[in-house]
């Protein structure tokens, strides 16, 4: 054996390998599908940081079964829910990222067009568990159709402490409407546990904001969705309403709130009632905190016009650009699941509600009777901007917070004419800066 | 500077051909002084140059978060100076900037002074007192914002307790004054061990003989200070209060922690303002044109700086 043999074997081997590996590599990228062994499909979800954490955990937990049975790999990626909607800005204008995203608001209209249809998802989902709320499809339904499953919505009830309305000689009664909420704050306050509405820039405050406006008639735009409305007499009444409250029966702390600050106000047990989903008694039940036996919940008050709800909906949409378009359906309708859906609610103990009528049916809410009362809250459920439908014109007031700087400014001294004023002027800017949506 | 081919020439570097014509190009001094600047250049045009021309472009143009708009002029400028709530944005970051500088500044100088001295523990004191630069700003802003609450506010607790305030003590992030002055206080906190390790830096480097020299003449330790540590410090401190005023102008991170612009946006500041509208709003066009408003601001402050420490 001369020593070259070795050597010349060795280049004739790799010259063949490196033909076959070519001709694969060349085929594959032609055809534009990975190899068998690399086909196991990614599919990324953004979604936010939950405010009840046990519920992401079940969320991983059905990603991975999922994930097995389908051989491939969920990834759920989650943010702070007010760094959500920066980072979904920044996948839209990208054109990359996620695959799929937890959607809110008006996020299916200002992004209509990068959205994936999902009609037959929608309708499948809706057949099959009779039917959504009225509310979280108009939140979804786009003139081009569905851009968005709605998910789960989270009720906006009133949370109050028994033990202080008690004490306050009001026995076992709460405030059903919003005058109510006004006469006993006064008692309350006195005793020294005022009653807590955030007048801020955080999204509780946009919440009970729209909430109040409609229970006294009043809008922000007309149902046109372009003609301003905040300038009126029935906003001058729920202004006027804040400012008497936020004098007699709140302390002006209520003016530095972030989503958090009510949640400590009535689990510090100063406060004696908040507006807000059931996130403190939860927190309060899993800390094994004393205070939990006297927090309890009733439905939002009512005013002149009824009671009106704008609880927090919210949705999963799929990019456009997303390879993984049909996995994602799968996903979705895998999530939807009876069992799946219903460990989901249990997991986020009654924080989360589902849209679709047969699922709201779980027992969850029947056996906890301080539950009891927050399926109904989607009766009275509108998606902000009601009469006008969802937009980011909508979007853009609650970005720039001006349902609670308006008030805020009326708290704080300026005439109630000009808070309205500046308000208005504030809505024709975000009205004017409409997207053109094709 | 250059290292020519005659050097590699006598190093015996002989080899014809293509290898060693390539390499007597690349040493030329013009190739390759531009070669090592190219790295930089690519960082530069692709980091600041490239976001900063599509910013430009962007505030003039109608364009919205994943989707493009038509060129609309100077239509953004004009709709931003029109809006209140931008003119506010203008004057909290005057405020905010003047006012927070001048405390580094007073502060910074003096605690650099203090560091001057020698006194036991220096390097420990020294290294503690860079601490609140050292720590990420959004995590210490939380801890701030925690000491600032509503409800369980330390700074509040222990003024009752000294008996300085009556209960319950201001509403730091509530209201629109106390607010402004608890932003003001983080980004000093913040701002000011830059300041004065970079003073300190300045001081450590004017000679003694001039102060020996001062003490004989009889001066004080006030005209010791005014005369000799002061205009020796002037070169320093212009470049330190340029940088700061850069930095405190474009603040981000203590206003949106602290008060995310609020309350009824007394605390705004154009960049804070910039990613309301820009991101969270979905107008790029218009969020562009609020943070490009700094741009001149800052220009200015630049050239005036820049030009002062020249004629020094």
């Amino acid at each position: 054996m001369d020593q070259s043999a070795p050597r010349s074997l060795d280049r004739r081997h790799f010259l063949r390998t490196a033909a076959g590996a070519s001709a694969g590599m060349a085929s594959w990228l032609a055809l534009r599908t990975p190899p068998a062994v690399a086909q196991k499909r990614e599919l990324t979800f953004l979604s936010w940081n939950h405010f009840v954490p046990a519920a992401d955990d079940e969320l991983r937990r059905q990603a991975e079964v999922f994930s097995k049975a389908n051989n491939c790999t969920v990834r759920v990626d989650t943010v702070a829910h007010l760094q959500l909607p920066a980072k979904i800005a920044a996948e839209a204008q990208s054109q990359a990222g996620h695959d799929m995203y937890r959607s809110a608001g008006a996020d299916p209209f200002l992004y209509e067009n990068l959205h994936a249809n999902l009609d037959e998802l929608v309708d499948k989902l809706g057949k099959q568990y009779g039917g959504w709320y009225p509310f979280c499809s108009q939140m979804c339904q786009t003139a081009s159709g569905w851009k968005a499953v709605p998910w789960f919505w989270v009720s906006f009830p009133a949370t109050y402490n028994m033990a202080h309305f008690k004490k306050a000689g009001f026995g076992d009664s709460y405030p059903k409407t919003w005058a109510e909420l006004l006469s006993m704050g006064k008692v309350l306050k006195k005793q020294g546990n005022p009653v807590g509405i955030p007048i801020s820039h955080c999204s509780d405050a946009h919440s009970t904001y729209w909430s109040v406006s409609w229970s006294y008639g009043a809008k922000v735009i007309e149902a046109d969705g372009k003609t301003p409305a905040i300038n009126s007499d029935k906003t001058a009444q729920v202004i006027e309403w804040y400012k008497e409250l936020f004098k007699d029966a709140m302390e002006p702390e209520v003016l530095s709130w972030d989503d958090a600050g009510n949640n400590r106000f009535i689990l510090s047990g100063k406060g004696s009632w908040i507006h807000n989903p059931v996130s403190p008694y939860n927190a309060a039940l899993k800390e094994k905190m004393p205070i939990a036996d006297d927090i309890n919940h009733h439905n939002s008050p009512a005013g002149p016009a009824g009671a009106h709800s704008a609880p927090p909906a919210l949705s999963m949409a799929i990019w456009k650009f997303s390879k993984n378009q049909e996995l994602a359906r799968e996903f979705i309708q895998y999530l939807f699941k009876k069992e799946n859906y219903d460990a989901w609610i249990v997991a986020s103990n009654a924080f989360n509600h589902p849209p679709l009528r047969h699922l709201s049916d779980h027992p969850i809410w029947a056996k906890n009777p301080k539950f009891a009362m927050l399926p109904k809250e989607a009766e009275f459920a509108h998606p902000r901007g009601w009469p006008a439908k969802p937009s980011d014109a909508v979007q853009r007031i609650d970005d720039n917070y001006v349902l609670a700087d308006m008030v805020a400014k009326a708290v704080n001294g300026m005439p109630t004419k000009r808070a309205m004023e500046w308000a208005q002027e504030q809505v024709v800017r975000a009205v004017k800066g409409q997207l053109k949506v094709s | 500077m250059a290292v020519g081919p005659q050097v590699l020439e006598a190093a015996g570097a002989r080899s014809a051909g293509r290898l060693s014509r390539l390499r007597e190009w690349w040493e030329q001094e013009e190739v390759f002084g531009y070669g090592l600047i190219l790295p930089a250049l690519a960082l530069l045009v692709s980091l600041v140059a490239f976001p900063f021309g599509m910013a430009i472009y962007f505030s003039l143009s109608d364009y919205w978060v994943g989707s493009p708009g038509s060129f609309v002029g100077l239509a953004n400028y004009r709709e931003i100076l029109s809006n209140e709530t931008f003119r506010q944005t203008v004057r909290n970051s005057f405020v905010f900037t003047a006012v927070a500088l001048t405390l580094k500044i007073v502060l910074g100088v003096w605690l650099a002074v203090l560091l001057a001295r020698p006194v036991r523990f220096k390097r420990l004191i020294r290294g503690a007192i860079l601490l609140p630069f050292v720590i990420p700003t959004a995590l210490s802003t939380l801890g701030w914002q925690w000491m600032f609450d509503s409800l369980y506010s330390v700074v509040n607790w222990t003024a009752i307790h000294l008996g300085l305030i009556s209960p319950p003590g201001p509403n730091w992030l509530g209201q629109a004054t106390y607010a402004m002055i608890a932003v003001i206080v983080v980004n000093v906190w913040r701002g000011l061990p830059f300041f004065a390790i970079t003073t300190l830096a300045g001081l450590v480097a004017v000679p003694r003989e001039y102060y020996e020299a001062a003490e004989v003449d009889g001066a004080s330790s006030w005209s010791r200070f005014w005369l000799v540590t002061l205009p020796l410090l002037k070169p320093v401190l212009a470049v330190v209060i340029l940088f700061s005023t850069i930095f405190t102008f474009a603040d981000f991170n203590i206003v949106y922690i602290l008060t995310r612009g609020g309350p009824m946006n007394t605390t705004h500041l154009f960049a804070t303002l910039a990613y309301q509208v820009g991101l969270n709003g979905g107008n790029l066009g218009q969020g562009s044109a609020i943070a490009l408003f700094i741009f001149p601001l800052l220009g200015a402050v630049v050239f005036f700086q820049l030009r002062y420490i020249r004629k020094d």
